[in-house]
């Protein structure tokens, strides 16, 4: 599931919604942070990141009491027609923040969670601006990137120690029950996630797809069991990681994060499907060091059968994806181009599975 | 000039011409993008005519194998080895023509899996591997144009 890594400036035809926004986070941001007076937004921009929500980066300076302050924030918005709106809100993900806070997984300070959509046409978290930058795997820049820094050795073991921070999370003591348990030492977990993104390609309005009904045939007859939860960011990988300074400053698109099977990550960690042109495993990491460092972090095995298992799932995942980006723009939900040419992309991952499945 | 040139003309002036010229990165990205579709849908027309006899063909073949594995009865018990939700789906795949072959197709992949109890493991396979060639060659066929 690729992403768009360019800087996305408004179009001419929302220069006036952004301005109207401008105004808008800034009133909000006013009523929010007590006794401040003269708030203003800086470098105010919108970034594309990700498919599901639009994002604005802003520094906030205001006077508190006669002294000055400054924070620098992160807004993300529900326009309305996100792809994913029924599986992920921003309200589960505002908790998931919480929940995090003060732990070793890295991940930015949620501040305000504002469900009316009369304050900005749609719902929408505030969190911290956290240092770093976030280079686009696909592109040749974020290729150069990822590839000096795997020379350099340090930011391989970060991304394998932040997965495995998050693996080793105490996720009861930290409140995130609330995601949903599965049973373990049953295969709940697997036929549950089948049946959220089967639910995503049925309600695409995308024709159906027999290849992708083979897929799930075979899924839901060969769900693995689970034994131990974790916490899955459910995409892990790099394009979903802030960077700075060869550290893991921030795990973002907290979109489709899950109580469930480790192998899930693990899974897309090692997927082909995240390191196009390269050896290293999300551009990044050798496989060897990998499971070496993951194993001996967490103490769990990387199951391989499993993680065909799980890949064979996103397999599945990638297609009812595409699927709903493409319905969304035939049904003129969206005037994104990029959610038209996802049309074409459904036949190519199903493709993959085919062959997975052995034809 | 034939549509599917057209279409490719269209998409060459998007990519040299207007998207370079566009200042502002979201719609510089906008234009590429829909040079690319235009660039499918042009390689999607300039298919059409021989996929849609391709897979006529595939159909008519599909639905005459399915066919006969359904009359066949079963050696050990002299029963129709077909449960009645697969007969069901191939009739349907059988009455959709080849226009309707892939939510045709679908529904069978369902009730294969479905039956596949009562079928047997070996029957399953059998049937599945058989609506899988077919399935492969729409997959190629479309991978002509999609990728």
């Amino acid at each position: 599931m690729g992403k768009p890594g360019s800087t996305a400036s408004a179009s001419g035809s929302e220069a006036g919604r952004t301005s109207d926004h401008v105004t808008a986070i800034r009133e909000y941001l006013a009523r929010r942070i007590e006794a401040a007076t003269a708030l203003e937004l800086e470098n105010v921009e919108r970034i594309a990141v990700g498919w599901s929500h639009e994002t604005w980066l802003f520094d906030a300076r205001w006077s508190q009491a006669g002294t000055p302050r400054h924070l620098g924030l992160c807004l993300r918005r529900d326009p309305g027609n996100a792809l994913l709106r029924d599986l992920s809100d921003l309200g589960t993900q505002f908790r998931v923040l919480e929940c995090l806070e003060g732990t070793d997984v890295p991940a930015p300070k949620p501040y305000w969670y504002e469900p009316d959509p009369g304050v900005l046409g749609g719902p929408f978290v505030v969190m911290e601006k956290v240092p770093g930058h976030c280079p686009n795997p696909w592109g040749r820049a974020g290729r150069r990137f990822y590839a000096e820094a795997a020379r350099r050795g340090t930011l391989p073991r970060r991304f394998t120690d932040a997965l495995a921070a998050l693996h080793n999370l105490d996720w009861r003591s930290r409140g995130l029950e609330f995601l949903g348990v599965p049973e373990a030492g049953t295969s709940e977990f697997a036929r549950r996630e089948v049946a959220k993104w089967r639910g995503l390609a049925e309600r695409s309005g995308h024709p159906w797809e027999p290849v992708l009904a083979d897929l799930l045939g075979w899924l839901e007859a060969n769900a693995p069991v689970t034994e131990r939860l974790v916490l899955a960011h459910g995409a892990y990988r790099t394009g979903n990681l802030l960077i700075h300074e060869d550290r893991i400053s921030a795990m973002l698109d907290w979109e489709l994060e899950v109580i469930g099977d480790p192998m899930y990550d693990v899974a897309y960690v090692l997927s082909d499907l995240n390191r196009e042109g390269s050896e290293l495993l999300s551009n990044l990491v050798p496989r060897n060091e990998f499971v070496r460092r993951y194993e001996s972090e967490t103490g769990i095995h990387i199951d391989e059968e499993a993680c065909r298992y799980y890949q064979l799932l996103y397999a599945m995942r990638s297609c009812a994806f595409w699927m709903s980006a493409s319905g969304l723009y035939a049904e003129g939900r969206s005037e994104d181009v990029r959610l038209a040419r996802t049309a074409w992309s459904v036949p190519v991952v199903l493709e993959r599975a085919a062959r997975e499945l052995g034809y | 000039m034939s549509p599917d040139e057209l279409l490719g003309r269209l998409a060459r002036t998007l990519r040299s011409e207007v998207g370079p010229a566009v200042a502002n990165d979201y719609a510089r990205t906008q234009a590429f993008l829909a040079a690319v579709v235009l660039e499918k849908l042009a390689g999607q027309l300039a298919c059409e005519a021989a996929h849609l006899e391709a897979r006529a063909a595939d159909w008519t073949s599909l639905v005459r194998d399915l066919g006969a594995s359904l009359a066949a009865p079963d050696a050990a018990t002299g029963e129709p080895p077909v449960p009645g939700a697969l007969a069901d789906s191939v009739a349907a795949l059988e009455q959709g023509g080849p226009e309707g072959m892939q939510a045709g197709l679908g529904r069978v992949v369902e009730a294969l899996y479905r039956t596949r109890g009562s079928l047997g493991d070996r029957e399953f396979e059998k049937l599945l591997a058989r609506v899988r060639q077919t399935l492969r060659a729409d997959l190629d066929r479309r991978l002509e144009y999609a990728r």
